[in-house]
C-alpha cells in the first residue's frame, strides 16, 4: 500500500497504489483525512490508475470522503479507475455522484 | 455434475486474511483457464463474502473462517462459512445500501456485489449459529 499526495491550487491529489479492502482501508482513510486537514484545500483528485484490487470497503471509502469533502463546500473526484473498480463504482452509483 | 476438483481452507477471522482467501479461490479457479474478468469477479465476490464473516460475523471476538472451492466442469461454486453472529432478517440484509454498520464506513453493497458479480447466491443463516454463502461462478474459456 503506498499513498501520495500533491497539491494543484485549492485540490488535494491523492494517489493510492495497492488493494483497497476492509483490511487497508483504514490506514488509507486516516492518512487521507489528516492530509485534506493540512493542506490549504478544498477539492480533492483521487488518482485510481495504481489500484489493482477493490471491493465495497472501497466504496465506503469514498462516499465518506465525499461527505468530507462536500462539507467544506468542494468537490471530489476520481481519476483512472481500472476497468473492474468502473464496474464496482458503476453498480454502487458513485458514477453519478463523484467527477470521473 | 460431478466435480472435477475441490479444496478447503480455513483460517481465523483476521482482516489480513481477506486478500488471503481472495487469491487462494482465485488462484484455485485459474485451472479451468477461464477469462481475467472472471477470475476479478470472483476475488471481488469472495473478498466481499470473506470480510462480512470477519466483520459481521465475529464483531468482538475471533472466530474461525471455512472456504470450500469446488470447481465443476463448466463452473465453480464457493462456500464461505462462520460460525458466528448469524443474520437477524437476510432479506433486508442483502437489500442494496442495508448496512448495520455505517459507524464503520461500511456501504452496504457487498451483498449487491456477490449477487451482480457472481451466476448465483444463496445465504443461509441462523442467529447465534452462524452464516454460510453458497456462490456459484460460470467460467467459460477465454
Ligand atoms: N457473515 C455475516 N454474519 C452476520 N451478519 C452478516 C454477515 N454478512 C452480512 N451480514 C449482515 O448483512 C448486512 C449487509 O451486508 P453487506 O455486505 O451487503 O453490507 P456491509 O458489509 O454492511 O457493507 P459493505 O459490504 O458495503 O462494506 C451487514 O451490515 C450485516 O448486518
Ligand atoms: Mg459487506
Amino acid at each position: 500500500m503506498d499513498i501520495s499526495f500533491s497539491r494543484d491550487g485549492n485540490t488535494l491529489v491523492v494517489s493510492i497504489k495497492g488493494e483497497i479492502d476492509h483490511h487497508t482501508a483504514a490506514m488509507v482513510r486516516e492518512r487521507i483525512d489528516a492530509r485534506f486537514l493540512m493542506e490549504p484545500v478544498k477539492n480533492m483528485v483521487i488518482d485510481m490508475s495504481g489500484v489493482n484490487f477493490m471491493d465495497s470497503a472501497g466504496i465506503g471509502l469514498i462516499m465518506g470522503r465525499m461527505n468530507r469533502v462536500s462539507s467544506v463546500g468542494g468537490k471530489l473526484s476520481i481519476k483512472s479507475p481500472k476497468p473492474q473498480i468502473k464496474k464496482l463504482l458503476k453498480l454502487s452509483k458513485i458514477e453519478s455522484i463523484v467527477e470521473m | 455434475m460431478k466435480p472435477i476438483n475441490r479444496m478447503k481452507t480455513e483460517f481465523l477471522s483476521k482482516s489480513v486474511n481477506e486478500s488471503f482467501a481472495r487469491v487462494v479461490a482465485a488462484s484455485f479457479a485459474a485451472q479451468a483457464d477461464p477469462s481475467i474478468d472472471i477470475l476479478a469477479d470472483i476475488r471481488t465476490a469472495v473478498s466481499e463474502a470473506v470480510t462480512n464473516a470477519i466483520i459481521h460475523g465475529y464483531p468482538d471476538k475471533e472466530g474461525i473462517v471455512v472456504m470450500e472451492c469446488i470447481l465443476y466442469p463448466d463452473y465453480i461454486e464457493i462456500i464461505i462459512e462462520d460460525f458466528g453472529k448469524g443474520i437477524e432478517d437476510i432479506e433486508k440484509a442483502k437489500l442494496p445500501l442495508y448496512t448495520s454498520r455505517p459507524d464503520l464506513e461500511r456501504s452496504g453493497m457487498g451483498f449487491t456485489v456477490m449477487e451482480t458479480f457472481m451466476d448465483s447466491l444463496e445465504v443461509e443463516s441462523e442467529q447465534g449459529k452462524g452464516t454460510k454463502i453458497r456462490m456459484t461462478k460460470k467460467l467459460v474459456n477465454r
